[in-house]
């Protein structure tokens, strides 16, 4: 039902303002810690919305560690090697996070499933090795000193963590609106449809590889700013952010808040930072009680957290509508 | 003018040879039948004209051009839609959204990201339209896997349709429709355009009679006889073989 599908649009958009509003109050009422705990929710945020997108089209990534770190690694050497502007060097990291993931891309989106994961995961492995590896950047020591954005010119002073958590709440939201803004489009209903019925697609005359390559290059561009911003916030780069954890990481958020909902990756994201802050410092095997909540969602809630709100929403919604609507009842005798 | 044209097709699955020397050639604006008994390589025979499968040997003719090389999709945007024999449609989507998108992957307009897909106004004109051309008029909200199973049927065909395509292919379009399902697809199919080739495989031997001008009849893969459909009806080899002798009378033969 047309009602009904908008109804599930306006109910996720209703979400996605609900949670900016709890960002910000939390920005606003929390003190200096909190802030940093924030910053790196919005990021998770972020990173998380690109791997949405790719999901639209129905490809799970395993390794955007990757992808992320590619914005990482052209933000840190431009500013901190090269001295060069950070502003500069956020567009050359989207710049680069669109080139990279083009050329992986042109390979990887040739498959599907398992094996799209592992091309993937394979992709961000070596990225992994030349990370560990490389002189330039210290290898596997890292590199720190890096620099955030200089907004002085125009009152903003990035430093403080509470501008600094501003501004990427700020861009997690910008990254949502323009992706609501796609999925809703012709190009966006392509891609749901693919991950639907991909043959149907290719039989209807669409060209089903340049989809899932278009797909994957934004998500590419997205994931590489969040990395320019992942480096921005610790100020210090090293091979661990190309690391599967961190594939593992963004896809657990994405799980547990909603895949292919948009605003269940970035309140994931939120859940999963909290998550690590209190477990990590409760617990000494805290990455054990993070599997078996993990496990617990996706047995309990296959469709994460978002997902789970629209299918109940939907279901009361339906109860409420009037007999004989076509669909309806039959939607309701499942 | 020959619209589609197949010369000495060959396609085998291991050991197994599905299509076995293929002639044959279908007229601009006309209807054409393929018969023959389960397993005769009839959904092969589609499979290779559509594109989904490659033949060993031999090439096939789109007005005359050699299109054996392409792949669905080219031979889909160059006007040869088909319809499934197993419904292959976008189940999480109304039957509005499954037909608009069609329309929209025709017209070009699916590459579009930067404005919504509602705004998208001739797409969803076209695709009420093609709806309204199979019935489908008042279950254009409804979601494709809430759908009955005929409906679905209806909407498989109205997907190619909406492709808007010089040649239409067909297969078992009526499969598992109710009678009265079968009689409007009958009705939709004798009023199709005469400017579209249409190919059709189908069991119902009432619906082939009644529709085609020419039929071919499959058997093991090769062309075991072709003609209009008096002359298969007269044909002594298509009646041992495929149709029996009471085929025309029970008018079933599947």
């Amino acid at each position: 039902m047309m009602s009904m599908m908008a109804n599930r649009t306006f109910v996720r958009r209703a979400i996605g303002v609900a949670l900016i509003v709890a960002a910000l109050l939390a920005q606003r009422f929390s003190g200096f810690f909190a802030q940093e705990l924030i910053a790196e929710a919005a990021i998770l945020g972020i990173f998380t919305l690109s791997l949405d997108l790719l999901a639209t089209c129905g490809l799970v990534s395993f390794g955007h560690a990757g992808l992320l770190g590619v914005g990482a690694y052209i933000f840190g050497g431009m500013t901190v090697l090269m001295g060069l502007p950070p502003a500069l060097a956020i567009i050359a990291a989207v710049l680069g996070g669109i080139v990279i993931s083009f050329l992986v891309g042109l390979l990887a989106v040739r498959t599907s499933g398992a094996f799209f994961i592992m091309v993937t995961l394979a992709a961000a492995e070596m990225f992994y090795a030349w990370g560990f590896r490389s002189k330039l950047f210290n290898g596997a020591d890292g590199m720190g000193g890096i620099p955030r954005l200089d907004l002085k010119p125009i009152g903003l002073d990035l430093d403080n963590p509470e501008i600094f958590a501003l501004l990427c709440i700020g861009l997690c939201v910008v990254v949502w609106l323009l992706l609501e803004l796609v999925v809703a489009s012709p190009f966006g209903r392509t891609l749901a449809a693919i991950r639907q019925n991909p043959s149907r697609v290719a039989a209807l005359g669409g060209r089903v590889f340049a989809y899932r390559l278009a797909a994957f290059t934004a998500s590419g561009a997205i994931a590489a700013l969040a990395g320019a911003f992942k480096v921005q916030h610790t100020n210090f780069i090293s091979p661990d952010l190309v690391s599967w954890f961190v594939s593992g990481d963004v896809l657990i958020a994405l799980v547990i808040g909603g895949m292919g909902t948009l605003v269940g990756g970035p309140l994931g994201a939120a859940i999963l930072v909290i998550l690590k802050e209190v477990l990590s410092s409760s617990f000494g095997h805290w990455y054990l009680f993070l599997g078996a909540i993990f496990a617990f969602v996706a047995l309990a809630l296959p469709r994460g957290i978002v997902g789970w709100l629209l299918d109940m929403i939907g279901r009361l919604s339906q109860r409420k509508a009037p007999a004989g609507m076509p669909g309806s009842s039959a939607e309701a005798e499942q | 003018m020959i619209a589609l044209e197949t010369r000495n097709l060959n396609k085998s699955f291991g050991s197994l040879q599905v299509t076995q020397n293929v002639n044959l050639a279908f007229e601009q604006g006309e209807r054409s039948a393929i018969i023959g008994p389960n397993g005769a390589g009839k959904t092969t025979f589609f499979n290779l004209l559509a594109g989904e499968l490659r033949p060993n040997s031999g090439s096939i003719l789109f007005e005359g051009r050699d299109i054996t090389s392409l792949d669905s999709t080219s031979r889909a945007r160059i006007g040869i839609a088909r319809s499934f024999q197993r419904n292959n449609l976008f189940p999480d989507y109304t039957v509005r959204e499954n037909l608009a998108l069609a329309c929209a992957l025709r017209a070009g307009t699916a590459p579009i990201f930067w404005r919504p897909m509602r705004s998208l106004t001739s797409a969803h004109t076209e695709a009420d339209e093609v709806a309204a051309q199979v019935g489908l008029q008042d279950s254009l909200g409804a979601t494709v896997r809430n759908l009955s199973y005929g409906s679905q049927r209806q909407l498989e065909v109205a997907l190619a349709l909406a492709c808007r395509p010089k040649i239409l292919l067909l297969d078992e379009p009526t499969s598992g429709m109710s009678p009265e399902e079968t009689a409007r697809m009958h009705d939709l199919i004798t009023g199709l355009p005469r400017t579209l080739t249409v190919i059709i495989i189908e069991h119902d031997m009432d619906i082939v009679l009644d529709v085609a001008d020419k039929i071919a009849v499959l058997d093991y893969g090769r062309v075991l006889e072709q003609g209009t459909p008096a002359e298969i009806r007269a044909s002594k080899i298509v009646r041992e073989r495929y149709l029996g002798e009471d085929a025309f009378g029970a008018g079933g033969a599947s």
